[in-house]
């Protein structure tokens, strides 16, 4: 709990919650324009399922990049101050600074996806969206988001705190936004195998189209998703912290 | 000069910066011809389908943010160390300091540009593609290089301001929305994100007359001199924080 409190303390003059929320409402105004085009073409396009889709497949672009920015942030002030051989000094093993990392990155990322389910339901009564607010498919979609999230931080915090070069992870972070922008083009096969794209996957709004028709379906994730994702991040996140904790300074 | 731009060189060395140079072009590029084959029915344009498919995410998103990768990468020793005291102690002009900097950057994404042309060649030739390749696109790639130089003055003065490597990259990555946005509201030449998206025809494929090129290079090199200058002045004005 002190490793914790003390990675808000370091990051408490680098601006990172004005950051992220910058970035998160860049990706808002852009689903608002695309939003409020879609309805003004098509009336019956004004519901939450379709409120709730737009986000998550913005997600895809958005989120890769901004945890690798986030991320690289919290772990390069480590490198650049060199101070984990000060923090080798101290009563606080190397496990539990990279938890506390861990905990740090993903309880950002968590506010970001808390301001978008506030978003979803604004816009929503903004555009007198028919029917009562869906607090379960908000609630799946923050869940589902998170999951991703839960992995690519893992995957992120390795990279960024194994290589002292930035560059490496902010490219992966790319990548992974562009696999995840992409992932609807892929089959469902190939796309399970690429983590960017669970936040499509995840997501508790699916579009099928076909040549007659184009539609939203509400449901839950599958759970074999969840559960694959799950344990992705605790390999990632073990793996990581094994190579970190072995890693001379 | 060419001693400042010989020292950047240097600091590259082994630096495995071309890994990231070369790897966002490939996978724009698989991804774009991948979705190409596919949909070969709709896209019946040739060598512009293709085109749109491999420049579409490359120009828009992973140029821009590659631009920022770069200047930061090249600023990046001087914030660690206490390096902008020495370099600034040195008997080289900022001016110079700051040209080399552009110039190596403007190098890298030259060099990332030529890749990328490579490669929608290849991709052209693998897929055989009926026709001639267009020189068109060569010339799109160069003014989308030209343009990358603008964006790069501005991102090498805040990769210079801040000691941080993501903050500029996350800058980056929201100045190209409002460059979107710029584009859409026809306000495309007033900023630099917007100029690379018309440079490169990411979104349109019309080509520019000989009065918007002439407007789009003027612009460009106003962004160059503009950016520069501010980095510049404020280098020699004011205290550089130096971790």
């Amino acid at each position: 709990m002190k490793a914790l409190s003390l990675e808000y303390f370091k990051i408490r003059r680098k601006r990172i919650w004005i950051m992220l929320t910058l970035f998160l409402a860049a990706e808002m105004v852009w689903a608002s324009m695309s939003m409020s085009i879609s309805i003004s073409r098509n009336a019956s396009n004004a519901s939450w399922e379709a409120l709730i889709f737009s986000i998550s497949s913005m997600n895809g672009l958005f989120l890769p990049i901004i945890s690798a920015i986030v991320v690289s942030r919290i772990c390069d002030m480590e490198h650049k101050g060199n101070t984990w051989k000060m923090l080798m000094t101290t009563h606080t093993g190397r496990n539990r600074v990279y938890a506390a990392k861990y905990i740090c990155a993903n309880s950002l990322i968590l506010y970001g996806v808390i301001a978008q389910a506030v978003f979803i339901v604004g816009f929503g009564w903004s555009k007198s969206i028919s029917g009562d607010v869906p607090l379960s498919l908000l609630l799946q979609f923050a869940l589902g988001t998170m999951l991703t999230t839960l992995v690519i931080i893992a995957l992120h915090q390795w990279l960024s705190l194994t290589v002292r070069n930035q560059a490496f992870a902010l490219c992966l972070g790319m990548l992974g936004g562009f696999i995840g922008t992409t992932s609807g083009l892929f089959p469902s096969g190939i796309r399970h195998l690429l983590i960017w794209s669970y936040y499509m996957d995840l997501s508790p709004i699916t579009y099928v189209y076909n040549s007659a028709s184009s539609y939203y379906v509400s449901g839950m994730p599958p759970m074999g998703l969840q559960i694959a994702s799950l344990l992705l991040a605790v390999i990632f996140y073990s793996a990581g912290k094994l190579h970190n904790s072995k890693q001379e300074i | 000069m060419l001693r400042s731009i010989s020292a950047e060189w240097l600091k590259l060395r082994h630096s495995r910066i071309g890994l990231v140079l070369g790897i966002l072009p490939v996978i724009s590029l698989l991804i774009g011809c991948f979705n190409y084959y596919f949909n070969q029915t709709a896209l019946q344009n040739g060598w512009y389908s293709l085109w749109t498919q491999v420049s579409l995410f490359y120009g828009e998103f992973f140029l821009p943010i590659l631009i920022a990768i770069c200047c930061a990468f090249v600023c990046r020793l001087e914030h660690a160390n206490h390096n902008w005291n020495m370099i600034l102690a040195s008997p080289i002009s900022i001016t110079n300091l700051f040209v080399a900097k552009l110039f190596t950057v403007g190098m890298m994404i030259f060099a990332a540009q030529a890749f990328f042309m490579f490669m929608y060649w290849s991709a052209g030739q693998l897929l055989s593609i009926p026709g001639a390749f267009p020189i068109e696109t060569v010339l799109w790639s160069l003014r989308g290089w030209f343009a990358s130089l603008s964006i790069a003055a501005l991102q090498l003065g805040v990769s210079i301001r801040l000691k941080s490597f993501a903050t500029p990259i996350g800058i980056s990555l929201c100045a190209v929305f409002l460059g979107i946005g710029l584009y859409v509201l026809n306000l495309g030449l007033l900023f630099p994100y917007s100029l690379l998206t018309i440079g490169m025809g990411v979104l349109s494929q019309k080509g520019l007359n000989s009065m918007e090129n002439i407007l789009f290079l003027l612009m460009n090199s106003f962004f160059i001199l503009l950016f520069g200058t501010w980095s510049i002045s404020r280098l020699k004005k004011k205290d550089i924080a130096s971790s």
